[in-house]
């Protein structure tokens, strides 16, 4: 901690410790990138004889393929059903971040435009409604959208539930934004005759489009990688969303390691770019709303 | 109109209403009770001829010709049965069947044709029943099966037994029977229209005046609801009365068949018939209702009918409620009131108006409906019962809180913990929580530290790779860890070979187990972390360090006097996050310990998931999280005053 503030432009041994550290922390990413091109279903990273040499034994750290192959990535997509469960979580994500951010926004300019009674109570219960835990919750899910409605394993069930979900976080984002809005705008566009309808889709939409995007990916981040209501709402294989699908490679008696790695870095990709380009707001966003409790 | 409605009209339209609703409510239960009442005595009398025909099958000796004739002789006096087969497994042979298409050349005895699969598929299922509730020493699946036909007849099958083996089955179809007849509707339209007729003439001798309109009201709705509500208890008490005196007379009449087939055949066996225990339940237990002679038993009789007497009454009561709050919203104008507001802001409810049902449907009703489960000891057998039925007040509650035995002393000293027990589970979490963010704030801190270096170069890179266990979806990496932990193969243990160690059984061991979820969770969560301190430091001004080297203040006192209080305000909300975070991490848990060895390494989470989904207790695990929730809630409150301390600062 000391050398925090060093002036010499000598960082040899910062660089060795990050070095080494960073290393390590994609260490784990290596290993799926290993396995995932070995062309093999085991976990092992190489096949070791009876009595390894202390060489051999080292063979089995290094997160590198013996042999390189693409089989695991060509037959997750011919053998396994993995293609129908990627586009379910597609299909699934998308519906979601629409639905979700379209009720978000409409409810989020009212709580920042208007003043009505159960405005403050509503944005409570929003508020509130992030600390239900998940368990609580999933029984009566369960018994509403597969008994009463009759939506078990389809997509729209998910999809409603997500939806849903979603609101309250994405209403807090927006409204913050909404409230920078200045007002004068909405009051220069009465004055000229228009309505309030007008004044949501022609004048407040457009301003929020970069709050709405953040939105739009933060809803679809989150249902694309969600696990549990999915492995609880969904039943039939062929209506399973990549999360599950993956689980189901390596979960039990399953031990498909190979199918696991691939489906693993083609489903993370585009999270994780995603996620490296829109960090800087999730940050601000998270610890901003925090602070003010 | 705002509050210009008169008094009087108000309270009428609201007793109109309220009435009708509370009536209506009764009505339906009612006619529910009836319908159900029916069918169960429908079914209970098909069991006891069912059974009284299998008790002469299995004394005629299970096949041949005696059960033939005894088949044909039961089936002559019983016709309001369609037809009866009996089949035997040895030989996969229908013994004896009255089926019309069993005539002529198909007529028993022969072996079963193939597509009469599903007859002897049945067979064995039953024969699968009986034999499970014996080893497991319970009643746990059905022993007698029976179906509904769209006709609204009962198919029902019943295992044939011979010194303790299941050796065959008999079938029988009953013919369709008489749907159960509708309650009058006389009586709840007077319910309803008498109380309004009232109140309209009360209502002219009282005038405009509030309070005894209410008054007035309240008496007219309790008149007519409490008259009616009277009625329908005494009718599902005299239903249930007629259904077990219809149930007993089914017996004595069976008793009379089975006693001259008995003569007629010479069966005269062992032990006498027992006719009382024909009425069964689906495990073939008696249900008590009817003494061994067929008489009913009055005191069991009366016990039954008090009990459905009392849950119709909670229900009535419920209903009551209802309309006593929606006559008073009504009546004394809160009902307007709420139009006018909607009215006066009907644009701003507009735009909120989809996604609030959005939330109420699938956030606030499932909150509401799992505090609710958590008040009955629903599991997967009674899950479909009303709530009612399955009420149990706090005892979930005491059965979590008040179980102080976390631990016992074995016979040979030592401590065993019951991993169940909620205080095991809760300071497992705590554990597990403050370890978690330890780790994480000071990895992260010394990350950004070192990458607040000035002048370091590379930094962009370092810190978009540091990040990657973040940007990563949480359940792939509990599972890659999951994989890295394995005890043959996987990669950890490798390297404790390495360097001559032994592999460890991760998963066998509480703390070696804490330890996997411990790395996972730990290598997952540094980043945010990193990123937070990052930021903070970033914004400290470097001449403010300038300022305090003139003054000769050392990098200590640096660092203690500008450093960490700068870093407060951005790390305290992300710690408060953070705590919140591990305490509900559900899938590392989930994914990579499985709460392995023996629920040891269970947060309360996912120990409230197990309950669920594994043990299927879902009135406890309800309770179970509510007190989790109740957790956060304190928690939260001291997060808004710790968070406001800090704004302060």
């Amino acid at each position: 901690m000391a050398r925090a503030h060093s002036e010499e432009p000598n960082h040899g041994l910062l660089h060795l410790f990050l070095v080494v550290f960073t290393f390590l922390t994609l260490y784990p990413v290596f290993w799926v990138f290993t396995i995932a091109f070995s062309g093999k279903q085991s976990l092992a990273l190489a096949d070791l004889p009876e009595n390894p040499t202390v060489l051999e034994q080292l063979r089995a750290i290094l997160p590198w393929p013996e042999r390189w192959s693409t089989a695991n990535f060509v037959s997750v997509f011919t053998d396994q059903p993995f293609l129908q469960w990627m586009v379910n979580s597609a299909i699934i994500a998308i519906a979601t971040t629409i639905l979700g951010v379209f009720l978000a926004m409409t409810a989020a300019y009212a709580f920042s435009r208007f003043r009505f009674p159960g405005q403050k109570a509503g944005m409570m219960s929003f508020l509130v409604s992030q600390m239900f835990p998940g368990t609580l919750m999933l029984i009566p899910l369960y018994i509403i959208v597969v008994q009463w409605l009759g939506l078990g394993s389809t997509r729209l069930g998910l999809i409603l539930v997500y939806g849903t979900t979603s609101i309250p976080f994405s209403v807090w984002m927006l409204k913050g934004y909404f409230d920078t809005i200045p007002k004068e705008l909405e009051e220069a566009a009465i004055i000229e005759g228009a309505s309030a309808g007008q004044i949501f889709w022609r004048i407040i939409i457009p301003l929020a489009r970069p709050a709405l995007a953040i939105t739009a990916l933060f809803s679809f981040m989150s249902a694309w990688n969600e696990f549990i209501l999915a492995a609880t709402l969904m039943d039939r294989e062929d209506m399973y969303t990549a999360p599950i699908g993956l689980r189901f490679f390596v979960g039990g008696f399953s031990q498909q390691w190979g199918y696991f790695a691939a489906g693993s870095i083609i489903v993370s990709i585009p999270v994780v770019v995603l996620f490296l380009y829109l960090q800087k707001y999730l940050v601000s966003g998270l610890t901003a709303g925090s602070v003010k409790g | 109109m705002k509050g210009r409605l008169s008094h009087r009209l108000r309270f009428v339209v609201g007793l109109a209403l309220a009435g009708g609703i509370g009536v209506g409510v009764s009505f339906l239960l009612l006619k529910n009770e009836g319908q159900q009442a029916g069918a169960a005595r429908e079914q209970r009398k098909a069991v006891v001829a069912l059974r009284a025909l299998t008790d002469l099958v299995e004394r005629a000796g299970n096949r041949g010709e005696p059960v033939r004739r005894a088949v044909a002789a039961w089936q002559a006096a019983n016709p309001s049965v369609r037809e009866a087969r009996v089949i035997a497994f040895e030989g996969i042979s229908l013994e004896a069947s009255t089926a019309p298409e069993d005539q002529g050349d198909k007529a028993a005895p022969r072996r079963l044709a193939r597509d009469e699969k599903p007859l002897h598929d049945q067979g064995q299922r039953l024969r699968t029943a009986v034999t499970t509730n014996r080893e497991e020493g319970g009643a746990r699946k059905e022993e007698i099966e029976i179906a509904s036909r769209h006709s609204g007849a009962l198919s029902l099958a019943c295992p044939v037994i011979e010194d303790g083996a299941v050796t065959g089955m008999v079938g029988i179809e009953t013919r369709p029977l008489a749907a159960a007849p509708h309650p009058s509707l006389l009586y709840p339209m007077i319910a309803w229209l008498g109380p309004l007729l009232l109140l309209s003439l009360l209502a002219l001798l009282i005038g405009e005046r509030r309070l005894p309109l209410a008054a007035a009201a309240v008496f007219c709705l309790a008149l007519g609801f409490g008259a009616y509500a009277a009625y329908s208890l005494a009718s599902v008490a005299r239903q249930r009365i007629q259904s077990h005196e219809a149930v007993a007379e089914q017996v004595q009449a069976e008793a009379g068949v089975a006693r001259s087939v008995v003569a007629a055949l010479g069966l005269e066996a062992k032990t006498p018939l027992v006719p009382g225990s024909w009425d069964a339940d689906p495990q073939r237990k008696p249900r008590g209702f009817i003494s061994d002679e067929g008489k009913l038993d009055e005191a069991v009789l009366k016990a039954n009918v008090d009990g459905s007497r009392g849950q119709a009454l909670r229900a009535l009561i419920l209903a009551g409620v209802l309309a006593l709050g929606l006559l008073l919203a009504i009546g004394l104008g809160g009902v307007n009131k709420l139009a006018a507001t909607l009215v006066a802001n009907r644009q701003a409810y507009l735009y909120v108006v989809p996604a609030m049902v959005g939330m109420l449907v699938l956030v606030f009703f499932p909150f509401v409906y799992g505090i609710t489960l958590s008040f009955t000891d629903s599991n997967l057998y009674n899950v479909n019962q009303p709530i009612a039925e399955t009420w149990i007040g706090l005892r979930n509650y005491g059965d979590i809180l008040g179980d102080l035995g976390i631990a016992q002393r074995a016979a040979d000293g030592s401590l065993v913990f019951n991993y169940l027990n909620f205080y095991w589970t809760l300071l497992f979490t705590i554990v597990w929580t403050v370890t978690n963010v330890t780790i994480g704030v000071s990895v992260g801190l010394l990350l950004a530290l070192i990458l607040n270096t000035k002048g370091l170069a590379l930094k962009p890179i370092y810190r978009v790779l540091l990040i990657m266990p973040w940007a990563m979806p949480n359940y792939i990496t509990a599972l890659i860890w999951k994989g890295m932990f394995h005890r043959q193969f996987g990669v950890v243990n490798q390297i404790i070979r390495l360097f001559g160690g032994q592999g460890v059984s991760w998963f066998e061991k509480p703390f070696t187990a804490f330890i996997t979820a411990l790395a996972t969770n730990g290598w997952l969560s540094f980043p945010f972390m990193m990123v937070v301190a990052l930021g903070a430091l970033q914004s400290i001004p470097a001449d403010i360090y300038e300022a305090a080297r003139v003054d000769g203040a050392s990098r200590w006192q640096q660092f203690r006097a500008i450093t960490l209080p700068s870093l407060k305000p951005a790390l305290v909300p992300a710690v408060i996050l953070s705590v919140i975070w591990t305490f509900n991490m559900f899938n590392i848990i989930y994914l990579v310990t499985q709460g392995e060895p023996g629920s040891s390494t269970e947060i309360l989470v996912t120990q409230a998931y197990k309950f669920a989904f594994e043990r299927y207790r879902y009135g406890y695990a309800a309770a179970y999280s509510t007190i989790i929730f109740g957790i956060l809630l304190v928690y939260g409150s001291i997060q808004n005053k710790v968070s406001k301390a800090t704004e302060a600062i």
